[in-house]
């Protein structure tokens, strides 16, 4: 594997379940490095994307590279090069979480054992306790202390903070950052949009078993608008905001978004009505999200 | 309607509704036995002298009583019937019933769905008595089902009315034995286990009670002999089935009161706090670490079998002195002695085998489970094969098989080498070990099965239900050489008699080598189950 191939490359992913089609083509491409977020809501793909690079699940169609080679027929070599944390982490009931990470990890072919203490430390793990007496947290907690115990070059997580309260997911977020300074490479699924814009470098959007947006957290919000409020002492005339998108005028008080570039000429635009109060929010990656699936209910509501 | 059980009635409806599916198999089976019986008797056993040399067949090889039971009356088809299906169909309806109530109380409670019941309008005792009246429902769906069919099939009424009772109460006290153990056990496997596990006992101490003719009080302590002494179309008695009722009662009531004291989700015994580092390490550790209760349960249990088979090859000398069949086998010349104690070794050694093969399946079937609780997808995340993943629990099933019946073997050996039957310790303990191949290619069916088509992981037990039917049934049938020998244990050499053939076992082997093939190959290309 060259030093600029990527980690991750998938084109016209398809996998069928029966005849619903869970991957519809699906094109994913995670650069060495990166953090990459994978986001899309429920249902979209997400999970069977990952199965499919991880060699559970065989594709229909299209093909899958992951670290140079075959996810499906190089399993072997390939995942003692990675390490998963599912999103819903099912334990065995009468092993406690301390000897489930040391599997998980031997597995793997051994963990760091001082990152191992730190990290049961960092995140609070009783590793005594048994699979059946943790809650949903802390059984991502195990999951999470066994795959960044040994030292990997890709991280593969499926909604990895569900279930983690916010002190938790700060920690996780820290840990994983640290993960991204030792030059490991993340595919981070989630539907925590400020999570992934955090510590995302480049994000793909997910929606129908197909990739919609992919980018860098920039160029996302180029394409999406900045929210404006603005309260004025003058109530100005419909017509005269053509320039602005989204329009909801209550008397005086304004509501609308613009695009990235277009600030400058919607503030000269409001100015004459007398500005009293005034907000610009950046575009978050929430509006453009929402802004995805609108026209994903538009779509669904034409077909 | 008192607090405790607010909402019972509208549970059971739903329950039923979703459950009735999983009580279809323990309501045919158990009609198929008794129905078929009344059906083949006539056919199979046209002429007196027929249902004489049956009679013989049965006398002359007491190992079969040890599963079915005395034989008191095998002239007509409802005792045939009685003989053939009164244990075992008793112990399938309260297998069937301890598998629901189990399922209903500590399986719903460990996947959760109990606290969403239980956080509804919903009395504290509602989930129990719901469980425990899906279990009593059933049973009495199997006795009538039963009861119909075959009078259908000609039975006659009261000995059929009798046996299917007979069902149906064994039913209930299976229900009231998992209702107890259902507060006891940790977890749901657990609790199914202890029930399961008690009625084996029983059932075994039943056969072995009549097969060595002790003394009355020893049938009096056991519940399942309270069955059989009911003799339909004997004496047609039915005052025990109300002993059984009593017990039922009993054992719920324990039930009720067990369940008042333990908390949601817990059993009576509280678990310790586990190690904070792990030392399973290898996917074989795992499938040991996982399978450890279990194995060491089997393994006291064919050790206890070992001492009851062993035992009762002892007593076969007293048993001749009788007018059983197989003192007249003796008699007639038509057999040695020695043949006639090899084959009766190597049918209670071919018993023990099929035991061994329903634990291993059990430990092949776990894979699914543990398949299907999404336990399996981050160990074949690691770098472990799937081939690997796979091999291992193969190894501890196979392995286990060669320990159980080494074991058992082991002990029946010595009794039987001391018993003066012309069976040396040798050959007996041969005996054994020459079973083990036909126990793995009952477990290679189920490998297969697992491997390539688990969606119907039912299926991993048809070596287990053909052995049996076969090995045990198919005699009594006058089946054909070439239907017997589908299986396995057709194909065990007695290795104590004058003529022992090996090339039957090596077919057997290589067709459990096949099987294993399919099944790793299988497993190895399909997709893992997900949720």
């Amino acid at each position: 594997m060259s030093a600029d191939e990527p980690v991750i490359e998938t084109q016209g992913l398809v996998k069928m379940f029966g005849k619903f089609k869970a991957l519809d083509g699906l094109d994913l491409s995670v650069a060495k490095g990166e953090v990459h977020g994978f986001l899309g809501p429920n249902g979209a793909g997400k999970s069977t994307t990952i199965r499919v690079l991880l060699g559970l699940l065989k594709a229909n169609g299209g093909t899958a590279r992951l670290l140079g080679g075959d996810p499906w027929s190089d399993v072997v070599e390939l995942h003692k090069r990675l390490a998963y944390v599912p999103g819903d982490v099912a334990l065995w009931p009468s092993m406690s979480g301390g000897e489930a990470i040391d599997l998980l990890g031997s597995l793997r072919g051994g963990l760091d054992d001082a990152r191992r203490a730190e990290l049961v430390e960092r995140f609070e793990l009783d590793p005594t306790k048994r699979g059946r007496q943790y809650s949903k947290g802390n059984r991502q907690k195990v999951a999470i202390v066994a795959a960044l115990a040994s030292n990997v070059e890709l991280l593969i997580l499926d909604e990895p903070t569900s279930g983690l309260d916010p002190l938790m997911e700060n920690v996780f977020q820290e840990v994983l950052g640290e993960a991204k300074d030792r030059g490991t490479t993340v595919l981070l699924s989630s539907h925590i949009l400020s999570e992934v814009e955090t510590l995302a470098d480049r994000l793909s959007i997910i929606r129908a078993g197909k990739i919609v947006e992919t980018g860098t957290l920039a160029s996302m919000r180029g394409k999406a608008r900045t929210t404006v409020h603005a309260t004025m002492t003058r109530i100005p005339v419909a017509t005269d905001l053509a320039g602005l998108h989204d329009v909801q005028l209550d008397g005086n008080k304004l509501a609308a978004t613009v695009d990235a570039n277009g600030i400058g000429d919607a503030m000269a635009l409001l100015t004459p009505y007398g500005l009293e109060a005034l907000t610009v929010a950046p575009p978050s990656l929430e509006s453009l999200f929402l802004r995805l699936y609108e026209n994903d209910a538009d779509a669904v509501g034409t077909r | 309607m008192s607090a405790p059980v607010v909402g019972a009635p509208l549970l059971l409806r739903t329950s039923i509704k979703h459950e009735a599916r999983s009580f279809a198999p323990w309501i045919a089976i158990a009609t198929v036995l008794s129905a078929s019986s009344v059906l083949v008797y006539p056919w199979v056993f046209p002429t007196e002298a027929d249902r004489e040399g049956l009679a013989t067949l049965v006398g002359s090889n007491p190992a079969l009583g040890l599963i079915f039971g005395p034989a008191f009356d095998v002239s007509t088809a409802d005792g045939f019937n009685a003989w053939r299906t009164l244990a075992l169909g008793g112990l399938l309806t309260a297998l069937g019933a301890i598998f629901v109530v189990t399922k209903a109380t500590r399986g719903q409670e460990d996947s959760g769905q109990a606290e969403l019941l239980a956080s509804g309008v919903l009395g504290r005792s509602s989930r129990l008595l719901t469980a425990v009246a899906m279990g009593l429902i059933m049973s009495i769906i199997v006795g009538i089902v039963a009861a119909v069919v075959t009078l259908l099939c000609g039975g006659g009424t009261e000995a059929t009315l009798l046996l299917c009772a007979t069902y149906t109460a064994t039913g209930w006290m299976g229900t009231g034995f998992a209702a107890v153990t259902s507060q006891l056990g940790a977890e749901a496997r657990a609790s199914s286990s202890m029930a399961v596990g008690v009625m084996g006992v029983l059932f075994i101490l039943r056969g072995f009670t009549y097969s060595v003719e002790a003394a009355d009080w020893a049938l009096w302590i056991n519940p399942l002999a309270w069955m059989t002494e009911t003799k339909p179309a004997v004496e047609n008695n039915w005052w025990p089935l109300w002993l059984a009722v009593a017990l039922t009662l009993v054992l719920l009531v324990v039930a009720f009161a067990l369940q008042a004291r333990r908390d949601f989700g817990q059993g009576a015994i509280a678990p310790a706090p586990g190690p904070a580092r792990g030392r399973a390490r290898t996917p074989l550790a795992l499938a040991l670490k996982l399978n450890r209760g279990t194995l060491i349960v089997w393994a006291t249990g064919f050790a206890v079998l070992g001492v009851v088979f062993g035992y009762f090859t002892t007593a076969i000398t007293d048993l001749l002195a009788g007018d059983s069949g197989i003192g007249q086998v003796l008699a007639s010349g038509a057999q040695s002695p020695a043949d006639v104690f090899g084959a009766f070794v190597a049918t209670v050694v071919n018993l023990i085998g099929i035991f061994a093969s329903i634990a291993c399946v059990q430990i092949i079937l776990r894979v699914r489970k543990e398949e299907m609780d999404d336990r399996v997808e981050p160990l074949i995340a690691t770098p472990t094969s799937r081939a690997r993943y796979y091999a291992s629990n193969v190894v501890v099933a196979m392995g286990a098989a060669v320990a159980f019946l080494v074991i058992a073997g082991v002990i029946v050996a010595g009794f039987a080498s001391s018993a003066d039957i012309g069976v040396t310790y040798g050959q007996a303990f041969g005996q054994a070990l020459a079973t083990i191949p036909a126990v793995w290619t009952v477990i290679a069916v189920a490998v297969a099965v697992v491997g390539a088509r688990p969606k119907v992981s039912i299926a991993a037990w048809a070596g287990v239900l053909l052995s049996f039917g076969l090995t045990l049934l198919g005699p009594t049938f006058g089946l054909d050489d070439w239907v017997l020998a589908i299986s396995p244990f057709y194909h065990v050499p007695a290795v104590a008699t004058s003529t022992v053939e090996w090339a039957g076992l090596g077919v057997v082997f290589l067709v459990g080598a096949a099987l294993v093939t399919v099944g790793f190959a299988g497993f190895r290309r399909r997709d893992l189950a997900t949720t």
